[in-house]
């Protein structure tokens, strides 16, 4: 090396190459400067735009129970499954497994997709999967596709099914209450859902909770005042009777006689809730509330009450029906044979109509009106908290014209129940008042909590209240319409009905609506039990032959899953000794 | 046999760059490695084989004299000639570009090893041809024929960003050799009139172009990429959102493991992370440029030339890169220098490391064979 030579680097140059480097990397801590502290609120606000999503926090639904806190609808947790159309088209080797795990078609999926991904707007979001289980989702998830996201929801579930259908209701599936309890009470048993902000990935799934924008506050509990094993009795007898009596359909309807509350409501036709495929839309609705019909001879204990009340008549007081049938401005008013002089007991016992028309006829329009409106007639069942709505949508209040415009032919008709309607929970309603000695109660849904008071209103004296639940107890005794309703051990108290129904202002030859109504036990009344059977086909149609032996198996059944004791304890005895003897 | 003698300080950056880079590439790479294979540590576990293999084959190169390298200099730059014709032939398409040869399980990117032979042929170049390179034309011109080949074989690929890194760092390298200034200017302007009139003639450049100037033009297309990065960035605000608690990583910025790592160290470690890299980084420049000085005081113009060469690669490619992730400058593929994922360039890196560090250890034995002598005899 030759201290002559000159060395590699140019004067001056380095210095230069080291200060333009210097400068730039000057810059770029400048720019990080600028990008981090300065322009930090819009490129937060730019990202968040990105990842933050306010997402529903879903809140469970409440759990209907019956009276004794069995389950009649309840909720479970269940995973929706979404896609992103514009990414899963681009899978299309991965669609055919994807298709078969949610239960598409292959082809029918792929062109939906398809559909979707080229929508301009809107959203292109789908469902693949509603209502999936754990393991649906994890194998789904195990595919590894791009594009599909899941979100928790809540599938609800009914484990009486049929059983308590009409009361119970159902939802949509987004879970909104459609019939019965659960449309009725929809917004108690949903609660309120919160939201809450998550960060998500760019595959849309939850990173990282942020904030609780709002909690979700679960559903409330409903306790019934249904007991489903009566309900379960009373569904059994009365399906049972429908089909061996070949009748269109029918309802039973059972009270606690002293609170108003509904033991148990069954119809037939119903639905079962948990398979929507069998949905039969006219089968979803609570006949014993929404179908009214006249009462027909069930009536006539409340024609007498009201004579006795009115004070125009004693029990004592004898009514000739002879000869059996009476002329009333060219309408025949009948009854199944000559009577003769008979006294109330007997009007009830037999079921007369002539009997019943002459006392009506002794008596103001308006006095019979008001025992009619008094027990519930015309009006709806049950009370409604401010803000609350009834408890039985679409329940319907029955016809009952103001008496003013009764015509005296109507006055007549009306007290063997004829020229007015109710529906069968009405009926039994009214029933409840002659069980209750004469008080009245607003029927419940919902279980009466303990302590709390019963509305009470006395609409019959409790004198007459006794002596008509005498003469029910006339009817199901030997000799009387009603002997099919009787229950060993029990003094039962009741009045058959067997209408003829109504149609094109008419009535119809061969089609009719059997009925009993009645309480036990008669010395104490505890339960309401009222049956209606729509048009029997087979050859008994009489309330006294097809609907009493409904009556008698849903009230022993009902008496003894209660605890009720015996009121006439040895015939049961006597029942037990032949027993053994044969 | 003398002990090895090297600045410590250069080995100390660099190992620190490279456990910074380990630490985010697994960081960033989390998500996309699940998604991807199913196991987290996928790019980790490779990463860090990439760094192993590479510490050693830094250990080896360092062993071999400059000498030599200055001797194997035409030899080097034939390979990597071969190897950008025979990436065209049989390389792996990725995303539109054939930029890797398949090595089994590994994927060589041939142009990571082409900027090392052309730093290594052009320090020769300058010394063989020293006269002509500071007077003649042709001195300036020859070389830059042969790049202008080079730049050819990898625009075909294409690979422009390692295209502009090599010219720039050849470029450099004769400017700091000291060619005459006027024929930069005659290179450069023109050079920077046929891009303008590259990207105004062609609409998919234009739009390229359009991404990087105004990325929230078109925030789901071509600005995609950029503006994911700069959320990165405000998000990081001044000291991070935590170690791990990237967002934009989970799907959101493409490469976050590759070419956009430095993004997500601004997101996780904030201002006070980025600043740090730069420095770091510029530390590394400055003693490149130091072992280069100390090479020239020692009378070796060859190791001069590849200190200032390897210096130049390492400080172009790592402020486009960092230019890029903060969309001061339009995309490349570039990586960052010792912290992207990717084993080819950790390798050449690793190995330009080891020939500055060779430098410096010459240096200082030829200083000191020409210094202790005095110094012991005043003892």
């Amino acid at each position: 090396m030759s201290g002559a030579q000159l060395p590699p680097t140019a004067p001056g140059r380095r210095q230069f190459a080291i200060g333009l480097i210097a400068v730039m990397l000057g810059a770029l801590m400048s720019r990080a400067f600028y990008l981090h502290i300065l322009d930090q609120d819009h490129l937060q606000a730019q990202g968040e735009k990105r990842h933050l999503r306010t997402q529903a926090l879903p809140a469970a639904r409440g759990i209907i129970y019956d009276r004794n806190g069995e389950p009649l609808a309840v909720s479970t947790r269940v995973e929706t499954v979404n896609g992103e159309p514009e990414e899963l088209v681009l899978q299309r080797e991965q669609l055919p497994r994807l298709a078969r795990l949610v239960g598409w078609d292959s082809a029918e999926l792929t062109e939906e997709l398809e559909r979707r991904a080229c929508r301009k707007e809107g959203s292109k979001h789908i469902f693949l999967k509603r209502n999936a289980n754990p393991t649906l989702v994890r194998r789904v998830e195990a595919l590894g596709i791009e594009g599909i996201f899941t979100e928790p929801g809540e599938r609800r579930f009914y484990p009486a099914a049929e059983i308590p259908a009409n009361i119970v209701g159902f939802t949509d599936l987004n879970g909104k209450g459609l019939e019965g309890v659960e449309y009725v009470y929809n917004q108690r048993l949903a609660g309120s859902a919160g939201s809450e902000r998550v960060i998500r990935d760019n595959h849309k799934r939850t990173v990282e909770r942020v904030e609780i924008v709002e909690e979700a506050r679960n559903g409330e509990d409903l306790y019934l005042s249904i007991d489903r094993r009566l309900q379960y009795l009373a569904m059994r007898a009365l399906e049972k009777s429908v089909r061996n009596n070949g009748a269109r359909g029918g309802s039973v309807v059972v009270l606690d006689a002293t609170t108003g509350e509904l033991l148990a409501l069954a119809n037939q036709p119903t639905f079962n809730p948990n398979d929507n495929k069998d949905w039969i839309v006219d089968h979803y609705r609570n006949r014993a509330v929404t179908d009214t019909f006249e009462p027909g001879s069930t009536i006539k204990p409340f024609t007498i009450a009201a004579a006795i009340d009115s004070g125009r008549f004693t029990e004592q007081d004898l009514i000739d029906t002879t000869p059996g049938y009476m002329m009333l401005a060219g309408y025949r008013i009948s009854d199944a044979r000559n009577y003769g002089r008979i006294d109330m007991a007997t009007i009830i016992q037999k079921s007369s109509n002539v009997g019943a028309a002459k006392v009506a006829m002794e008596l103001k329009a308006e006095q019979l009106h008001h025992m009619l409106t008094q027990v519930g007639f015309g009006e709806r069942t049950s009370s409604a908290a401010p803000g609350e709505e009834y408890p039985f949508p679409g329940e319907a209040k029955g016809h009952l014209k103001p008496y003013r415009e009764w015509q005296r032919v109507e006055q007549a008709t009306m007290s063997y129940g004829y020229g007015f309607s109710a529906t069968a929970l009405q009926l039994a309603k009214a029933y409840a008042v002659l069980a209750d000695h004469g008080r009245m109660h607003p029927i419940r849904l919902l279980r009466l909590e303990p302590g709390s008071e019963v509305p009470t209103t006395q609409v019959i004296t409790l004198e007459t209240a006794r002596i008509v639940q005498g003469m029910l107890e006339s009817v199901v005794a030997a000799g009387g319409t009603g002997t099919g309703a009787q229950v060993p051990g029990y003094r039962i108290a009741g009045k058959t009905g067997t209408v003829r129904k109504a149609h094109d202002g008419g009535y119809e030859e061969e089609r009719y609506r059997a009925l009993f109504a009645g309480f036990a036990p008669a010395s104490n009344p505890r339960i309401v039990v009222v049956v209606v059977l729509d048009e029997p086909s087979g050859h008994y149609y009489y309330g006294g032959e097809v609907a009493a032996p409904i009556f008698a198996e849903v009230t022993a059944g009902a008496l003894r899953l209660l605890d009720i004791p015996p009121d006439r304890p040895l015939e049961l005895l006597r029942m037990a000794s032949a027993g053994g003897k044969s | 046999m003398r002990s090895w003698q090297f600045d410590p300080s250069i080995l100390a950056i660099a190992l620190t760059i490279i456990g910074v880079g380990l630490v985010m590439v697994y960081s960033s790479s989390v998500a996309v490695a699940d998604h991807l294979t199913g196991k987290p540590y996928f790019f980790l576990e490779r990463q860090g084989v990439f760094t192993l293999v590479s510490l050693i084959a830094a250990a080896l190169m360092f062993q071999v004299p400059m000498t030599e390298w200055q001797r194997l200099g035409p030899w080097l730059m034939g390979v990597g000639a071969l190897l950008l014709v025979v990436v065209l032939l049989v390389g792996r398409d990725v995303n539109g570009s054939t930029r890797w040869i398949p090595l089994g399980s590994f994927n060589l990117q041939v142009s990571e090893m082409v900027k090392l032979a052309v730093v290594v042929y052009m320090a020769g170049y300058l010394v063989r041809q020293r006269e002509r390179v500071l007077h003649r034309i042709g001195g300036f011109a020859a070389p830059m024929a042969l790049l202008g080949v080079l730049v050819v074989l990898l625009m075909l690929e294409p690979d422009f960003g390692a295209a502009v890194v090599m010219l720039a760092t050849a470029m450099g390298m004769m400017f700091l050799a000291g060619a005459r200034i006027w024929l930069f200017l005659a290179v450069l302007l023109p050079g920077v009139m046929v891009l303008a009139v590259m990207v105004y003639g062609s609409e998919y450049r234009m739009r390229r172009m359009a991404g990087f100037l105004d990325p929230w033009q078109d925030p789901t297309g071509t600005g995609y990429q950029l503006i994911q990065a700069l959320i990165a960035f405000g998000r990081g605000e001044w000291f991070g959102a935590g170690l791990g608690d990237s967002v934009q990583k989970f799907f959101y910025l493409p490469e976050a493991h590759t070419d956009f790592v430095f993004s997500i160290v601004a997101e996780e470690l904030g201002l006070m992370g980025t600043w740090g890299v730069i420095v770091l980084f510029a530390l590394l420049i400055s003693r490149g440029f130091d072992v280069a000085k100390r090479a020239e005081r020692a009378g070796l113009a060859f190791h001069t030339h590849i200190a200032h060469g390897i210096t130049l690669w390492l400080a172009i490619q790592s402020i486009i890169n960092i230019g890029v992730n903060m969309g001061a400058l339009p995309t490349k593929g570039l990586t960052l220098p010792f912290m992207s994922y990717g084993g080819s360039s950790l390798l050449s890196n690793c190995v330009a490391l080891a020939l500055l560090l060779r430098v410096d250890h010459e240096a200082r034995g030829a200083l000191g064979k020409a210094g202790r002598g005095p110094t012991e005899v005043n003892a």
